[in-house]
């Protein structure tokens, strides 16, 4: 096959790699795009947030219909169809997929499917179908992602030990599953099987779940966890797993005691490593910190001049819409013009029930760096909209520099906590204060309101709360 | 009583405290040092106007001051410092500081209050001044630090308005010709276009980078006006000075022991101070101005002093009344100071001519730069031993290269010749009898 010659490769077409793409072909510079599954997307589309949000908002449909019975509306027993789930997810998929691909060809970005290698600083091969196809461009953009971590001793090469990429799939609803990893992904699928009709344990090798997250935001989850799986342990390592028959033998520690128990299935949720088995970065200048992960200065370029990098690859928070803001800083540095990675505040969603959210500054981080900080919250107990949802399980709260009033971050816990976390994140780009949250007029009856009241809280005015300052004895 | 920055010395404008030697609560004397200040031109200390207990201190270490910026509160007794907002507030009693208070800025900073000059986002969680991301992207684009804009919405977050604000002082300083020395994109005192953007070194490989010290700054901007103003003439030469290394060697001893060192550059400055003597217009300054030519009857000369801070040039004062010994002491005394960063401003000032002198280190002939507003310097490289025809013979003889550098305004090229004769002839008329101690 005859080189092709090209301004920008990039090499992965996740949501950072067809970002960038899209955003360079706009920009006007030839582009071609190398993926090597033949669904476009990444993790993100196939394997990660599409599809886990598909199967959790069908497990929620299952969850309301349990619940609503109290509420006098019987809808007996779900009927699950896993064939017809399965499609009806896989369907989602497929129709994504195809429009980012249109999305390409109507932007004239060449797509090339196959696995691309760096032969150098400037050279791409790419292993496709029909042969070697060489790739000659000026500058190259790695977004090829992460995948799953399978420590080795639990990849027993048995299809019960499976990785969030399996799980996705729902093989089987298996009368009891173990979690191991109590993180976010572990908690999102864990709550798909339970509700699905597993009855699931969660171990946890630290001694609380969801780690990073503030304590009070983690909480009502906890409390769902407990309610509906059949057991959460923490400080408890697995140290030893083996077949045994159509199940799996799970040795584990707790609290220096080892335990042998079976399971029918097992999802190991322990983390995410860089993807790359050999693209031959060696060939490159680039290098790797301790974990693997490609190393980048705020421009997204690596120690190789020629060749930049996105997303999961680096490390850091892995999140699709990092990689996508990243995506457009390194286009930019590549058309130089001014642009960097910094200060820009990065949400994060945990798809659990009820989800968590936060943007900006944490109170945990803030205690952890000794930043002073204050904190005003408002209990979702007390808004009308949480109650007519049925879900008062929710909790608002800002972070607030204290002299500048400045809102530093927020964090939410409670139904549909991801939808609201963006008004957060507008909040704290432009460096509101607690005052431009409270006097911006909320609709009534909305959950977005809890800001607002979290942010009257802070100068004592909630409506719908009572300040410690109003409920002294003489204000009675 | 509050304690503002006084006018530290001409065209000094302000500096960066380096260090605040005193804490609120704290009880100090008049005169007893309150912080150190780097300025262009050297580190000093301020000294506390009038004795009394500190109120409050509204600086901070790294940050950049300007003249008249109000720095620290000096409460008249005990109960001062415990009522620090009315003391903060009260109008100053006398005059802050003894030479200059200062208390309103030089005419042509009208349009700049002091606070201007030397304001800095500060947030103690470390966040970013509070700005829209659009305006942090146009901000971006322009070149303009937003640290240093003010915000004047609540919480200071900045508007469009405020940038624009910021742009338009930038420009009113620009064209008054008034660079206030912390503005990053003020003209310095001459009309210079903006400084062009350097490429992206990290393009060929990994950089560090690393800030410009206000004295380098200093060094830069006015060698950058030197080289760019002046018509200069290099004069090359070269001197034997055998006979006065013989000297050097035979006497120096005798200097040693009442600490002094006896070298190359004291005899330069000897000679040079009687050449200047004869030629006053080497000892001149221009006045473009009134179109006049200036010319001292002093005469007071600089000597480059290499530091790990970068050049500092330190000036001795009425060289041509002095003998060896005074001379060769005051040098050791102003070099260590220097190098010690203790220099005072005053050592730094009204220098009539330069000696470079870098032939403790190396190299042959240079060609220096003239420090402005004198009009002339001479560069000394280092001296070697050259086959040289002493009467009709070869000898090997230690010559020593010698360029003065001038100023074609002021010095004609024969003026010059004559000027750099008169020096050669000093260095080599010394006697036993001038270098020898009474």
């Amino acid at each position: 096959m005859e080189p092709i010659t090209t301004e920008i490769v990039v090499l992965g077409a996740g949501p950072g790699g067809y970002t960038a793409a899209f955003y360079a072909a706009d920009r006007g510079k030839k582009v071609v795009l190398v993926e090597q599954s033949a669904r476009l997307g990444g993790v993100c589309l196939n394997v990660g947030c599409i599809p886990s949000k598909a199967l959790l908002h069908a497990t929620e449909i299952i969850r309301e219909m349990k619940d609503s019975a109290a509420r006098g509306i019987e809808l007996g027993t779900p009927q699950i169809n896993l064939d017809r789930l399965r499609s009806w997810k896989d369907s989602i998929l497929e129709k994504l997929g195809q429009g980012i691909k249109t999305l390409g060809e109507k932007r004239n970005v060449q797509l090339i499917q196959g696995r691309g290698h760096f032969e150098d600083s400037q050279t791409l091969r790419v292993e496709t179908k029909e042969g070697q196809q060489f790739i000659k461009y000026d500058k190259a953009i790695i977004a090829v992602g992460s995948k799953p971590a399978m420590p080795s001793a639990f990849d027993l090469g048995n299809r019960r030990v499976m990785t969030s990429s399996e799980a996705l799939d729902v093989p089987e609803v298996p009368e009891n599953l173990l979690v191991i990893g109590g993180g976010y992904i572990g908690m999102e699928l864990g709550t798909v099987y339970a509700t699905l009709g597993s009855s699931v344990v969660v171990l946890e090798a630290l001694p609380s779940i969801l780690t990073g997250v503030d304590a009070d935001l983690a909480r009502p989850v906890m409390r769902y966890a407990q309610k509906n799986f059949k057991e959460v342990r923490v400080n408890t390592k697995v140290t030893k797993m083996a077949t045994v028959g159509k199940q799996i033998k799970v040795t584990m520690q707790i609290d220096k005691e080892s335990r042998d128990e079976l399971y029918d299935r097992v999802l190991v949720s322990v983390g995410r490593v860089p993807n790359y088995v050999d693209i031959g970065l060696d060939n490159t200048r680039i290098t790797k910190d301790d974990k693997g992960f490609i190393k980048t200065n705020a421009q997204q370029q690596t120690e190789d001049p020629n060749i930049y990098a996105i997303g999961d690859i680096n490390g850091g928070t892995l999140l699709a819409h990092r990689a996508s803001r990243e995506g457009r800083i390194a286009v930019d540095a590549i058309l130089g013009e001014p642009s960097a990675f910094e200060n820009i505040v990065v949400p994060a969603v945990v798809y659990t029930d009820p989800e968590i959210a936060w943007c900006g500054l944490t109170e945990s981080e803030a205690k952890q760096k000794n930043i002073e900080i204050k904190v005003a919250k408002f209990l979702w107990g007390a808004s009308g909209r949480a109650l007519t949802l049925d879900r008062p399980d929710g909790l608002t709260k800002l972070i607030i520099e204290p002299e500048s009033e400045r809102m530093l971050g927020v964090g939410i816990v409670g139904h549909g906590a991801g939808e609201l976390i963006s008004e957060g994140v507008l909040a704290v780009e432009m460096g509101a204060t607690a005052r431009d949250l409270a006097e911006s007029v909320h609709p009534h009856p909305t959950l977005s309101e809890t800001l607002m009241e979290a942010a009257e809280s802070f100068y004592g005015t909630a409506t719908h709360t009572l300040s410690a300052r109003r409920s002294s004895p003489d204000a009675k | 009583m509050d304690v503002k920055l006084p006018q530290l010395a001409e065209n000094v404008e302000g500096g960066v405290i380096v260090n605040i030697l005193v804490k609120e609560g704290q009880e100090v004397k008049k005169d007893q040092p309150i912080l150190e200040l780097e300025t262009q031109k050297a580190v000093g200390s301020i000294p506390a106007p009038a004795s009394g207990v500190v109120s409050k201190i509204y600086v901070k270490e790294g940050m950049e001051v300007s003249v008249g910026q109000l720095l620290i509160s000096i409460g008249n007794d005990g109960a001062a410092a415990a009522a620090p907002t009315q003391s903060a507030t009260a109008p100053a009693q006398a005059p802050a500081l003894s030479p200059m208070p200062a208390p309103a800025p030089p005419e042509r900073r009208d349009h700049a209050p002091a606070a201007f000059d030397s304001y800095r986002h500060e947030s103690k969680s470390g966040a970013a001044p509070p700005a829209a991301p659009s305006l942090r992207k146009l901000s971006r684009d322009l070149g303009i630090d937003l640290t240093r804009v003010r915000g004047s919405e609540s919480g200071g977050r900045i508007v469009l308005e405020d940038i624009r604000a910021y742009i338009e002082r930038l420009q009113q300083l620009a064209f008054q010709g008034g660079a206030p020395l912390q503005a990053p994109m003020a003209a310095p005192a001459a009309p210079v276009a903006r400084p062009s953007e350097a490429p992206d070194f990290s393009k060929w490989g990994p950089v560090r980078r690393e800030k410009m010290t206000a004295l380098r700054r200093t060094v830069s901007q006015r060698m950058a006006e030197s080289w760019t103003a002046i018509p200069k003439i290099d004069q090359f030469d070269d001197v034997d000075i055998t006979d006065l290394l013989a000297l050097r060697k035979k006497h120096a001893p005798a200097y040693e022991k009442k600490d002094a060192r006896l070298t190359i550059t004291t005899f330069l400055i000897k000679a040079i101070a009687a050449a200047l003597k004869k030629h006053p217009k080497a000892n001149a300054s221009i006045d473009e101005a009134a179109q006049e030519i200036v010319l001292k009857d002093y005469c007071h000369i600089g000597v480059a002093v290499d530091t790990e801070a970068g050049l500092i040039v330190p000036v001795l004062r009425n060289v041509d009344q002095k003998n060896l010994l005074d001379i060769s002491l005051e040098l050791a005394q102003l070099s260590d100071k220097a190098r010690q960063r203790k220099i005072s401003l005053e050592e730094l000032q009204g220098g009539t001519f330069t000696i470079s002198n870098q032939g403790s280190i190396g190299g042959s002939h240079f060609t220096p730069i003239i420090y402005a507003p004198q009009v002339a310097i001479l560069g000394v490289g280092q001296g070697s031993q050259k086959p040289v025809v002493v009467d009709g013979k070869i000898a090997i003889r230690t010559l020593l290269p010698l360029c003065l550098s001038y100023d074609h305004r002021v010095l004609d090229g024969a003026d010059a010749v004559r000027f750099l004769k008169d020096i050669l002839a000093n260095l080599l008329s010394f006697s036993d009898a001038d270098v020898k101690l009474k």
